[in-house]
């Protein structure tokens, strides 16, 4: 079992809904979904290049959740440590115009943001399991 | 706020002290004159937000002592303005923060407390007492691509490389040639606040390059009674000119003279940098 081996880096998420929802997400998931089992990866800090994430993401499998198609998360594991062991665009769930509205803070989601959160974290632990499952 | 602003958060996500920075972000960017930068995109795509940068200013919100967000300032050679830290807040506040992603009363005391300090113009400052002289004359000298200079009188400096130049009961205190040779291109001053009393030796803020954080160490105890402004807008200053338009703080002094016994006057710091630069080789 690789357990917290498996890593999770969300969008920064200042651009648009689609970050906000990534971000959240990725916490619920953390918290929620998969307590425990997964490790977060800060990505302004995995850019820093301080804190070890650059050096866990090239070791173990890592999941990339991108609020929309510029897939900044993505593109960074990729730039500066590996391939990633999957990728959750959020702009594809709940479509790109949505995901490209504003940013939100967490007090102003509604239900339906949550619905959005909940579809993009059971997506991302789909693609955890099926990394577990290959293993 | 009267000029447009550019707002770069960490908005770290393993830390409280993350989101914060994110939702103080968030809440500054409800005004029309505020342009959220996003760290990652800014990394990826600097063009995006060329146009912002230029014509305004940049506050960037650290969540914590890793400084993501100015590191990745200094990395892109962005000139910084203003610089919070939602961690260094909330301590002053006495509000542990932790781990866990909360909108509670502590939260939202330490959102608000980062809001005051971003909104809140720089302190009043009255005007200068201090008497600049007319001319400075240097002696300099080379190792090799490196030229240093010191001022050839009226200056004392202590071992950490920063000067003191006296006028009455007031000084001036900033860093000399070689800090400002070693940290390259100066990006940002964190000032201390106008009021603070220190010691000699205290610590006196810092100031910042994209290599490194320089803390200046005083070489007076006193009262801070202006910073320079100018900074603010041209930290590069302090590379252009660090004996005369590079200085950083005004202090009242509180004893000049038993404070002199600790520091090295102009030929003698001369020789003493001399030393200094032939062992480690710059």
């Amino acid at each position: 079992m690789l357990g917290n081996k498996i890593g999770v880096i969300s969008c920064s998420g200042e651009e648009c809904l689609g970050g906000t929802i990534s971000r959240l997400a990725v916490r619920k998931m953390m918290e929620e979904l998969k307590p425990g089992m997964v490790s977060t990866l800060c990505l302004p800090l995995f850019i820093a290049g301080d804190g070890g994430e650059r050096e866990f993401a090239e070791k173990y499998p890592t999941i990339a959740v991108d609020g929309c198609s510029k897939c900044c998360a993505k593109r960074a594991i990729e730039k500066y440590s590996n391939a990633v062991a999957g990728s959750v665009d959020v702009a594809e769930i709940i479509g790109a115009a949505k995901a490209l509205e504003k940013p939100l803070s967490t007090r102003n989601l509604t239900d339906e943001h949550m619905e959005y959160v909940k579809q993009t974290a059971d997506k991302t632990c789909q693609i955890f399991d099926e990394i577990i499952a290959k293993k | 706020m009267s000029e447009s602003i550019c707002v770069l958060p960490c908005n770290g996500l393993d830390k409280c002290a993350g989101d914060l920075s994110r939702r103080v972000a968030l809440e500054l960017a409800q005004s029309e004159e505020v342009e959220l930068i996003c760290p990652v995109l800014i990394n990826q795509n600097k063009s995006r937000y060329e146009k912002a940068l230029a014509a305004g200013t940049l506050t960037v919100i650290d969540g914590c002592n890793t400084r993501c967000a100015s590191k990745l300032a200094g990395d892109l050679e962005l000139a910084i303005k203003e610089k919070v830290n939602v961690s260094e807040v909330a301590k002053a506040l006495d509000i542990k923060l932790g781990v866990e992603i909360r909108d509670d009363q502590d939260t939202q005391a330490v959102v608000r407390a980062v809001l005051e300090k971003i909104n809140s113009s720089a302190a009043e400052q009255a005007e200068s007492e201090f008497i600049e002289p007319e001319s400075i004359e240097y002696n300099t000298f080379s190792h090799g691509k490196f030229i240093f200079k010191v001022p050839k009188a009226n200056y004392f400096f202590n071992e950490n490389d920063c000067w003191v130049t006296v006028s009455g009961n007031m000084a001036r205190v900033g860093v000399s040639d070689y800090v400002q040779q070693n940290l390259s291109d100066i990006l940002y001053v964190d000032p201390p606040e106008i009021g603070d009393e220190f010691e000699q030796f205290d610590d006196l803020g810092s100031i910042e390059s994209s290599k490194a954080v320089f803390e200046i160490i005083s070489p007076v105890a006193g009262t801070v009674v202006a910073v320079n402004t100018g900074l603010n807008d041209a930290p590069e200053q302090v590379n252009e000119s660090p004996y005369e338009k590079g200085w950083l703080v005004e202090v009242s002094l509180s004893d000049f003279e038993e404070d002199q016994d600790l520091l090295h006057d102009c030929p003698a710091y001369f020789e003493f940098l001399q030393r200094k630069v032939a062992e480690i080789d710059v």
